[in-house]
Formats: C-alpha cells, structure tokens, sequence
C-alpha cells in the first residue's frame, strides 16, 4: 500500500495525475485495500476475502427491509416487487449487503433442493460497540428479545423471530466460543 | 475518507508532513477503515453496521463443512477453536481487524425458537475475480457450478447454496 501511494504521490508532483484524481485514486486505494488484497496471490484455490451479500426470505420483504433499516440505520436500494438490497455502507463503500427477498417459505421447498444444514444466525459487527448502550438503544427502538450474548455481543430477533446477533471488533474467531 | 485524503494533501502540500508521513498515514488509514474506525461510524440512525462479524453455520456434521470451506475458499480453521463439535473458519482481514469467520458446528440438542425467516444462501467476494480462474478452481474441486459470470453457485456437502462473487458484477447498486 506505501508503495502504491508513494507511486501516485510522485505522479502527482510530477504533474502526470491532478490534485483532484490523487485524492479519488487513494481514496478508492484506501477503501478498497481489503476487497482487493485478500486475494492478490495466485494460487489454484479460491480465498473468500469478504462477505457479498446475505439472502433473506422471508414472508413479507418490505415488513424485514424496515426492521433492518430502523435497527441498523441502513439504506434500501433497487427494490423489486419482491426483493430489495440493503447495502452496509454508501456506493463506492463496502459492497456488501443484505438482501431482503419476498418468497413464501412454504415455496422455498420447489425452486431450491432441501439442504440439511441452516444458517441459524448472522452476527453483525457494529462500530463503536458498547453493549449496555446498544442494548439500551435497542429497547428503546422498540426490538425485541434483547439479551447479551456473552461479555462481546447482544442477540435479539428480528421482525420474523430470526435470531441477529451483534458485536464489535472484540468479538472475533479468536474470542468466540 | 475522501475529505481526510484530502486534508492530508493540503498538510503535504504545505509542508506539514513529509513523504514517508504521507504515504504511512494512508496506509494506516486504509487499515482502520477496514477496521471500522470511528470515522465509519456517526450512523444518522440505529447502530452502525460495518460488516459480517461471523456467520452460524448448523448442519449434521461440522468436519465435512470446515473441510469444504477450508478447501473451496481458502478459509483458516482458527488453531485452538476446533473442539469436536465446532470450529471457527477465518477469512478476510485479521481477527479484530475486520475479519469474519464462520462457526461451523454440528447440530446439537438445543431447540431455537423457530423463525419465519431463512438466509437461503451467503455469497462469498472473491478478490481479483478471473472468470476462467474461478470456475475452474470450483470445478477442479468437482463441484457442479450454476450462476452467471461474476455471481456462480455451488452447493456445499450439506446441499446449502453457496454463492460466489465479483465485488464488481454483485453488488447492491448493480441490481
């Protein structure tokens, strides 16, 4: 990363880049870095470097967009008559998201093959985590079954029972269980 | 972080840091954005989600997953978290820096009150995607791979649908 930013700074000096594009350049560099570092050596495997996106169905899309958008302050974006995208972040941020979709749970069985395995929770990691601010936050949003989820985290459930966790950085594959 | 950048070219412009305080401040910065710095943070409302802290996976036997997930996405079995029932696997940046993982475990005895809700599937961002590079690590493996280019799918040994994504042809701004 050094390297790259001395290169552009030097661009920059040398009047090949503007002031303009080596403020966008690091800017996107710097935002980026994870997303695109992770992975940067060849080697005949894949390496999962983040998170895209989380599927959710449920019964009633726009009823879980809401809840999510009111507990975790996040944006909806590209809504469908059946599906919307809540992206962690600003365009040009983090692209990842959460996307709600709208399908009957009763219909899950035909268009995908049974799979015996289950996601039975998604831990969230929250900037500035304080755990008796975020619960008491989150009470007071109305949310329910807020509970701590040992000395890093909080759980509660979301507007149809699923269970979300929350945490900070602390909480990490470190720490955890 | 734009306006940070470039408050420091102005203090570079002007003298009040060098080279070596430009470049390493950058550097930095990248790296505690990708933490989650306050300077994410000031959430207009609810609380600030920065990322996946880790993903609870359930299924009938957890060593096949670790497995899977270890050989397909090159995900790290956190040494000292693998107790026979479950193991944490590591991916992204460090623990404590960003990083998520998933805790992969086998099914046990406890009753979850039950949702009305499903995660169908997570989709995983390959860095650098290479079309050509990752079907042909997935098919190497001997997974039947679905999907478009940019956005493949794989079924896991649990059947569970497993996606995997360019940041740049997935993302919520290019639906």
């Amino acid at each position: 990363m050094e390297g790259f930013v001395a290169q552009k700074l030097h661009d920059f000096e040398n009047g090949k880049i503007s002031r303009r594009r080596l403020i966008e350049t690091l800017t996107l560099a710097a935002t980026t870095v994870y997303a695109g570092g992770a992975g940067a050596a060849e080697s005949p495997g894949l390496t999962a470097a983040l998170v895209n996106h989380i599927s959710y169905t449920c019964a009633d899309y726009k009823k879980a967009a809401d809840w999510y958008s009111k507990v975790f302050g996040l944006d909806q974006v590209g809504a469908t008559d059946h599906d919307v995208a809540l992206p962690f972040g600003k365009k040009g941020e983090q692209p990842y998201n959460v996307a709600a979709k709208d399908v009957p749970l009763t219909h899950l069985g035909a268009p995908r093959p049974k799979s015996s395995a289950l996601i039975d929770h998604v831990a969230y990691t929250i900037a500035d985590f304080d755990r008796d601010k975020a619960s008491a936050d989150l009470k007071a949003m109305g949310v329910e079954n807020v509970r701590n989820g040992g000395p890093y985290s909080l759980h509660m459930t979301d507007a149809f029972g699923y269970d979300v966790q929350i945490s900070g950085l602390a909480n990490n594959a470190l720490t955890d269980g | 972080m734009e306006r940070f950048i470039a408050g420091l070219v102005k203090d570079f412009e002007s003298g009040k840091v060098d080279r070596r305080e430009f470049c390493q401040t950058v550097a930095l910065a990248a790296v505690v954005y990708g933490a989650g710095d306050a300077a994410n943070a000031a959430p207009e409302r609810g609380l600030k989600v920065i990322g996946i802290n880790h993903i609870s996976y359930t299924c009938p036997d957890y060593a096949k997953a670790r497995d899977f997930y270890t050989s397909v996405l090159g995900m790290v079995s956190t040494p000292g978290k693998d107790n026979g029932k479950r193991a944490n696997l590591m991916f992204g940046p460090e623990p404590g820096k960003g990083g998520s993982f998933i805790v992969a475990r086998t099914a046990g005895t406890e009753a979850k009150p039950p949702s009305k809700a499903v995660v169908d599937h997570i989709a995983y961002t390959i860095a650098n995607w290479d079309e050509a590079r990752v079907r042909g690590a997935l098919k190497a493996k001997g997974l039947e791979v679905t999907g478009r280019d940019g956005s493949l799918h794989v079924r896991d040994p649990f059947n569970y649908d497993v996606q995997i994504s360019s940041a740049a042809q997935e993302n919520a701004f290019r639906r």
